[in-house]
């Protein structure tokens, strides 16, 4: 999706003025009117997975939400590059472990956030909530159903927050559209999505032995290469239906208040014939209930689209490109025309702060007087909110934005997406 | 004048009146020990600190509560505070030792009053109306007078049981 420069400030325009005057993402703490304080500091956290998501989530935790008290690695090096990344954010060193449970064991916390390989998250959410702590666990939730429901059943076994790392439900803008347009029926009936994913990368990544002697072997990763690029393997990865179709499909369930029926795919190693095993091009068709249709596509060959998820409805359509920017126009008129668009803005009513007006400004991108092609900085601070969100669901039984009923139904559309995939047919969801 | 003691109806008013303003200074009392605290929406509150308050200080001794902003035994001023609010509000609350109480409560909306006089009868930041003169800390010492005036520990309250316990104890009286 690449708009022309008059396209982008039309669409931000639109976008701006339907959101005019509504509450957007504020009033989320409307029902704590009524209620004192809690007493608490920030959430002692443990770390556990220091690659690039990983220390991305231990950058953006902001010390007075939480507090990082632990980092676990099976790589010394992620633990060297979070431990420079502590220093760099102003924090005290804190104790490094190889190994989660050995870390649950010595160190006195409340909470871990995970982000680990895909495989893996469900022993290790389990473990760390049945040892009574909370969980940010990265997504996908899971390898399969039966595995994200163990973690959710965990969670409610423990009475302990679990919160699925889909940032833009945290994400101004994501909120901002789904309260503005979404929920406000301005874009009338979708009955179209597209979730867009393009790169023109390998998506394989370099890395050194962090010392001679060191085996992947004894962490059960056949080669290093595996530990590495894991996100190449079918034995620890779902590919790019986990790493980047499970974020659009989340929001595509939330904005059609529905979740996926069936998946068709197609797809297959194209490109990157060296030795991967999940596709380096993926498309899937998502059937959801009354008719509704997203397609996502995925491809390592071509980054002109960049990413971006796109609603058409009967009135209006809703583009949200790169997590920062989102760009609204009128069906029937040209987005290359240059006229206001026809979208009536219903009177809104709720509390209406400031706070929300600076979100929505915050959330079109407009407010910061960047063009379209911005990116980088605002979207950190979905993953800081998320933190956030997290650390004061522990603290004050906040809700969550996602949740890991959301987050189940959306992995168990994006996993029969993958086997549809692999099967190149259709599949029926997991219900 | 009329001597008569005040009717049921007049000292369920009284004790209401005392226990709501017990209430008042508990809760700001207890809100400001709290910390570190959350908001209920999940968002860490900031640490207590009078220093703002005494910064803005407006009326004739504004000088002087101003320069208390930057003792730098204000943190400890911060928990006496705290903690007086606290104790005030709970034996308001309870009906014990209720004039002394009363006494404190008067204390220290006095000088809070003084310490934001509000002389210049114009909306002043921090403030949601506008006052000259009267405030609501001096519509709240009026009320504070007027339990006290009224002694209601005796007509409910742990000071009424004391007084029913001492005279139950006290031959004289038996």
């Amino acid at each position: 999706m690449n708009l022309t420069p008059e396209q982008q400030e039309l669409g931000r325009r639109n976008f701006m003025r339907a959101l005019a005057g509504t509450p957007a993402v504020a009033a989320l703490g409307a029902a704590a009117a009524v209620k004192g304080p809690v007493r608490g500091g920030p959430v002692r956290l443990g770390f556990i997975g220091l690659g690039g998501e990983g220390r991305l989530l231990l950058e953006q935790t902001d010390p007075r939400y939480g507090e990082a008290v632990a980092l676990c690695d099976i790589n010394p090096d992620q633990l060297k590059r979070a431990a420079d990344a502590l220093v760099k954010t102003g924090r005290a060193p804190v104790a490094h472990h190889a190994d989660w449970k050995e870390m649950l064991q010595k160190e006195r916390l409340e909470g871990v956030v995970i982000a680990t390989p895909l495989s893996t998250h469900a022993d290790i959410t389990v473990g760390c909530l049945e040892a009574g702590l909370h969980v940010l666990c990265e997504k996908m939730m899971a390898w399969d159903g039966a595995s994200g429901r163990r973690m959710a059943e965990a969670a409610k076994r423990a009475r302990r927050v679990l919160e699925i790392g889909h940032q833009r439900f945290y994400n101004p803008v994501y909120q901002a559209a789904y309260e503005g347009i979404v929920k406000a029926g301005l874009l009338g009936d979708v009955y179209h999505a597209r979730l867009v994913w393009h790169r023109n990368g390998s998506w394989r990544r370099q890395a050194d032995l962090p010392s001679p002697d060191f085996t992947a072997a004894q962490w059960g990763y056949p080669t290093f290469d595996h530990l590495v690029n894991w996100r190449l393997y079918k034995q620890y990865s779902r590919g790019h239906m986990a790493e980047l179709a499970s974020h659009m499909v989340a929001i595509t369930d939330w904005f059609f208040g529905s979740t996926a029926e069936t998946a068709v795919g197609s797809g297959g190693v194209y490109r990157f014939k060296d030795g991967r095993e999940v596709p380096d091009h993926t498309y899937v068709t998502l059937e959801y209930p009354g008719g509704r249709t997203a397609v996502f596509t995925s491809i390592e060959s071509n980054a002109f689209d960049d990413y971006y998820e796109a609603y058409y409805g009967t009135k209006g359509t809703l583009i949200l490109k790169g997590e920062i920017d989102a760009y609204l126009f009128e069906e029937g008129a040209s987005p290359g025309e240059s006229k206001a668009t026809g979208i009536a803005v219903a009177p809104k009513t709720g509390p209406v702060g400031s706070a929300s007006e600076s979100r929505a400004a915050d959330a079109a991108g407009a407010g910061k007087g960047k063009g379209a092609a911005t990116g980088g900085g605002d979207r950190l601070a979905a993953y800081r909110h998320e933190i956030d969100g997290f650390c004061g669901a522990v603290r004050t039984a906040a809700p969550l934005k996602c949740g890991p009923e959301r987050a189940l139904a959306s992995a168990r559309a994006c996993i029969a997406g993958f086997e549809a995939v692999e099967r190149k047919t259709r599949i029926g969801v997991e219900a | 004048m009329n001597d008569r003691p005040p009717t049921r109806i007049q000292q369920a008013a009284l004790v209401l009146l005392r226990t709501l303003v017990g209430w008042h200074f508990a809760y700001e009392g207890l809100v400001k020990l709290v910390w570190p605290a959350w908001s209920r929406a999940g968002v860490p509150l900031a640490r207590f600190s009078s220093a703002s308050y005494l910064r803005s200080s407006t009326g004739p001794l504004a000088d002087a509560f101003r320069a208390l902003a930057d003792a730098s035994w204000l943190p400890w001023l911060d928990v006496l505070m705290a903690w007086s609010l606290l104790v005030v509000g709970v034996l308001l609350m309870l009906g014990l030792f209720t004039q002394l109480a009363c006494a404190g409560a008067l204390a220290l909306l006095a000088l809070f009053y003084l310490s934001w006089l509000p002389t210049r009868g114009v909306y002043e930041p921090g403030t949601e109306g506008n006052y000259l003169l009267v405030n609501k800390n001096l519509v709240e010492a009026a009320a504070v007078a007027v339990v006290f005036a009224f002694r209601t520990g005796r007509i409910a309250g742990l000071d009424l049981v004391l007084a029913r316990r001492r005279a139950g104890e006290s031959p004289a009286e038996a």
